[in-house]
């Protein structure tokens, strides 16, 4: 890309594949310049099934973005999402010489690499390892320990790792077009980018984004991803429950899903109906509403009594000062936002990508928070990146911001 | 129950054949049932009856009887009820014995001219004196024919309601609903007997066909016995792809529906749907619940199917209902008689003497009045259809109710599954624990859009199954 300032963000979704093309403005705002997509084959629960149809159709979004936007796409950041990832917080220690108190970069990469030596399975790869926060002679919540004097420096780290071929499998599908890939980011990390602001990361925020194939989510506490994850249930099981519960074809479930489906009980009329028109192939049908969403409640219910019971494992849940956030295409069926206040206790709220302008519809639509996220990501990398000079003040927003 | 197990042990029963007679009387009646003849209808003996010797010859029923061969002499009524009245008078004898031995007598007519609306009623005291279900299908004259026949037919129908248990009136007027504006009047007149005659066998086929889900004779009654005895009757039949839909449309079509308004408010009405073998259960089910919207929750739907060979591929709902009081009200202001009211006053008198009300009753063979509620373990075990191991739809009745209590076959496999999926990963988790027989699985789980992903299991469970099944919770 001849300017430096333009990102974009390829996500390969279960439903629809998007790409998103933004700007980095100078004021430090992004800019959505466009967004292409194309509807979703090849792959099933986040991850590519059939690698000729999933190529042909990243292919169809990314012509599609540059058309949008003006713009000639050569690297993309692409999301990765899958129940093969997995996450877990680990500590690095490293032992200043006795002649030398002051820390230094080095010192910081050190422990970096400290931290991420942990057994992870052999044909696992690292996806990312997030700064929670360092620790200097046992101090707690140190930012930038770069220039402070200790002689003990430990770092606690959010990592996130995935089998390596699977996420290759992603990368390599981008590759073959050809495109370049800046970096892979878990999907449902890119999403937080942009649907939290810092406060909320500060007050504690979980943001569940709920997508055609996975549900990803992210536990932010004391402005610090603690916990992060990816169950393979998304809108694609809900259709199919109600195809195989109401025996119509899946193409049906899906509109019908979209438009008329809500996860709340007892909201309806009894005996409340909905025609299903006839098409050729279908003969036309009526089912109870109260049924329809009985199937959608219970998916639901329990997808988030599984994450609850993920999250409870540690004991961050209680520190949501700011509550859930739920994004994702998931999010548009009516009354989620209600049934995950009830299972989790805590206040939900419905939300999509809040730190960028420009193509509004784009930015309002929670579909979209994974593919813009990957562009806010994108942002603070470039910023963080070039000048080695800038690394150190950037560097201390870079970790805060994630 | 009992009562159900007694039905079953009689599921050779074919519906015992009931003697049916259908007497059309007058010029439009005679071209009624020319018309019904024509459509084909072997079950039924059809009489002719009219004072015009003329119609009568070229009529193709079988049987004719020629009313007042000295009143008329051979010539019509000229339009004046009084003679037709006298002419059946006269052949009051002929007219028994034509009627005799038939224990339903349909009365076609069309009201407002001299023997349509002079003998016809007389016809009709008669048959019902004779012990016969009596149901009138007449015909109003269309506006235009003049106030005066109007009134005849007014007053005419007035006194069939007396008789008949049944009165299906359509309106001539209506049926402009059904030709185009631009047909020849010739089309409306064979539009108004193509209903006729539809109605009649629908009716016929509805008491004579053997049902999977039976309608009676004493169904029937109960649809039709009101005070009024003015009743409403939808006729609609497919064969396209939707066919239960389309037929239940042109059945609402029926002009003396309005689209179904004249259901809204009925007691009973009384439904049959009738297929060829390939009738699916699902169609039945779409067809009841797309009625049910017309009726109200007070009204009791008596619903019968058939399965009929002879329909192949198409589907035909027959929908008959009793009207409501106040909506008849209207339809039987008579105007002030005219000349014809001293005539009928020794008619209605004796009638009122002979009063065979409650002889019909007792007269009918005892059929045993199957309810809706007894009817429903009909349908449960009828569900199985849809899923692929169920029996094919023209399975005997008496085969299924071995299956009743069982659950639903698509329901209990996936269940099976994931207990058994359990049941593996515990095995892997506690190698200790000696080895379980596996039990082999016939069927392999359908997992719809999953079956080629891999499965996301989960605490044990396979979370691509849908979540109802595995909780167990019964979703219609």
């Amino acid at each position: 890309m001849a300017n430096n300032n333009l990102m974009v963000g390829l996500e390969i979704g279960t439903s629809k594949i998007c790409v998103v093309v933004g700007e980095s403005r100078p004021d430090g705002t992004l800019k959505i310049l466009g967004v292409g997509q194309a509807p979703s084959r090849g792959v099933r629960k986040g991850e590519i099934v059939d690698f000729e149809t999933a190529m042909k159709c990243v292919h169809e979004a990314v012509v599609d973005a540059e058309q949008k936007s003006d713009v000639m796409i050569k690297s993309v950041y692409v999301a990765v999402a899958g129940s093969h990832l997995h996450s877990f917080n680990n500590r690095g220690c490293v032992m200043l010489p006795e002649d030398r108190d002051e820390i230094d970069e080095q010192d910081v990469e050190d422990v970096k690499i400290n931290a991420r030596e942990v057994s992870i399975p052999a044909q696992n790869a690292f996806l990312h390892s997030v700064i929670q926060h360092y620790q200097v002679d046992g101090q707690q919540g140190v930012l930038n320990p770069a220039g402070m004097l200790g002689q003990k420096l430990e770092a606690d780290f959010h990592i996130i790792h995935g089998v390596r071929t699977r996420i290759q499998n992603t990368i390599r599908c981008v590759k073959e077009l050809p495109l370049d890939v800046e970096d892979v980011v878990f999907s449902g990390l890119a999403s937080a980018q942009v649907v939290l602001t810092q406060h909320e990361k500060d007050l504690g925020a979980l943001v569940i984004d709920i997508g055609g194939g996975t549900t990803d989510y992210v536990l932010y506490s004391e402005g610090a991803v603690r916990q992060s994850g990816c169950l393979a249930v998304g809108g694609d099981h809900i259709t199919n429950d109600i195809s195989m519960g109401l025996r119509i074809p899946m193409a049906r479930a899906e509109k019908i899903k979209t438009e008329e489906g809500s996860c709340v009980l007892g909201n309806c009329l009894p005996g409340e109906m909905i025609l299903l028109k006839d098409d050729s192939g279908f003969a036309g049908k009526e089912i109870e509403r109260e049924t329809l969403n009985t199937i959608i409640h219970l998916r639901l219910r329990e997808a988030f009594e599984l994450l609850k019971r993920r999250l409870e494992e540690e004991s961050y849940l209680g520190y949501l000062g700011a509550g859930i956030f739920i994004t994702g295409g998931c999010s548009l069926l009516s009354g989620i936002d209600h049934l995950a206040a009830d299972i989790f206790e805590i206040p939900a709220n419905l939300t999509h990508a809040q730190a960028a302008w420009g193509v509004t519809s784009a930015v309002e639509n929670p579909q979209f928070s994974t593919a813009i996220g990957l562009v806010k990501f994108a942002q603070v990398m470039h910023t963080e990146r070039p000048p080695r000079g800038f690394s150190r003040i950037l560097g201390k927003l870079f970790s805060g911001k994630r | 129950m009992i009562q159900l197990n007694k039905n079953y042990s009689l599921p050779e029963r074919l519906a015992e054949f009931i003697p049916i007679k259908i007497v059309s009387v007058g010029g439009a009646g005679l071209n009624a049932l020319d018309r019904i003849v024509l459509d084909g209808l072997e079950t039924a003996d059809v009489v002719a009856i009219n004072t015009d010797v003329h119609s009568l010859t070229s009529s193709v029923a079988t049987r004719k009887v020629q009313l007042g061969r000295s009143v008329s002499r051979g010539l019509g009524a000229g339009g004046d009820p009084d003679v037709g009245y006298q002419a059946a008078l006269e052949s009051a004898d002929e007219i028994r014995e034509a009627l005799a031995d038939a224990r339903v007598i349909f009365i076609c007519a069309g009201l407002g001219g001299g023997t349509g609306s002079g003998a016809a009623p007389y016809i009709a005291q008669a048959a019902r004196e004779a012990g016969a279900l009596v149901i009138a299908f007449v015909t109003l004259p269309f506006g235009f024919e003049g106030k005066r026949r109007n009134a005849q037919a007014r007053e005419a129908l007035a006194r069939f309601s007396e008789f008949a248990h049944a009165v299906v009136c359509f309106e001539n007027d209506r049926m402009g609903d059904l030709t185009s504006p631009q047909a020849g009047i010739h089309q409306a007149f064979a539009m108004a007997d193509m209903i006729i005659s539809q109605s009649v066998r629908a009716t016929v086929n509805l008491i004579q066909r053997p049902g999977l889900i039976r309608i009676g004779f004493d169904d029937l009654l109960a649809a039709l016995r009101t005070r009024n005895s003015r009743c409403v009757f939808g006729y609609g039949e497919s064969d396209s792809d939707n066919r239960a839909h389309e037929a239940l449309t042109q059945a609402l079509k029926n002009p003396l529906m309005d689209r179904g308004r004249m259901l809204a408010d009925a007691i009973h009405v009384l439904v049959q749907i009738a297929g060829g073998p390939g009738m699916t259960l699902s169609e039945v089910e779409i067809l009841m619940q797309e009625l049910g919207r017309h009726v109200s929750d007070q009204t009791q739907i008596l619903f019968g199917t058939v399965v009929d060979t002879r329909l192949g591929d198409r589907l035909s709902v027959t929908i008959i209902s009793s009207l409501s009081a106040e909506e008849d009200a209207s339809l039987l202001q008579t105007p002030p008689a005219p000349s014809g009211a001293s005539a009928v006053s020794p008619v209605r008198e004796r009638y009122e003497a002979a009063t065979p009300e409650p002889e019909i009753q007792t007269e009918e063979p005892i059929v045993e009045v199957t309810t809706l509620e007894e009817m429903i373990p009909f349908e449960e075990p009828v569900a199985t259809e849809a899923a692929p191991v169920a029996t094919p739809p023209s399975t005997e009745p008496h085969v299924i109710p071995t299956r009743n209590g069982e659950p639903e076959p698509p329901m209990s496999t996936p269940q099976e599954k994931a207990v058994a999926r359990k049941e593996e990963k515990g095995l892997a988790e506690k190698s200790a624990t000696p080895a379980k027989q596996e039990v082999l699985q016939f069927e392999p789980v359908t997992r719809g859009r999953f079956e080629k992903s891999e499965p996301t299991i989960i605490e044990g469970e396979d979370l691509d199954v849908p979540t109802y099944l595995r909780k167990k919770i019964r979703v219609k």
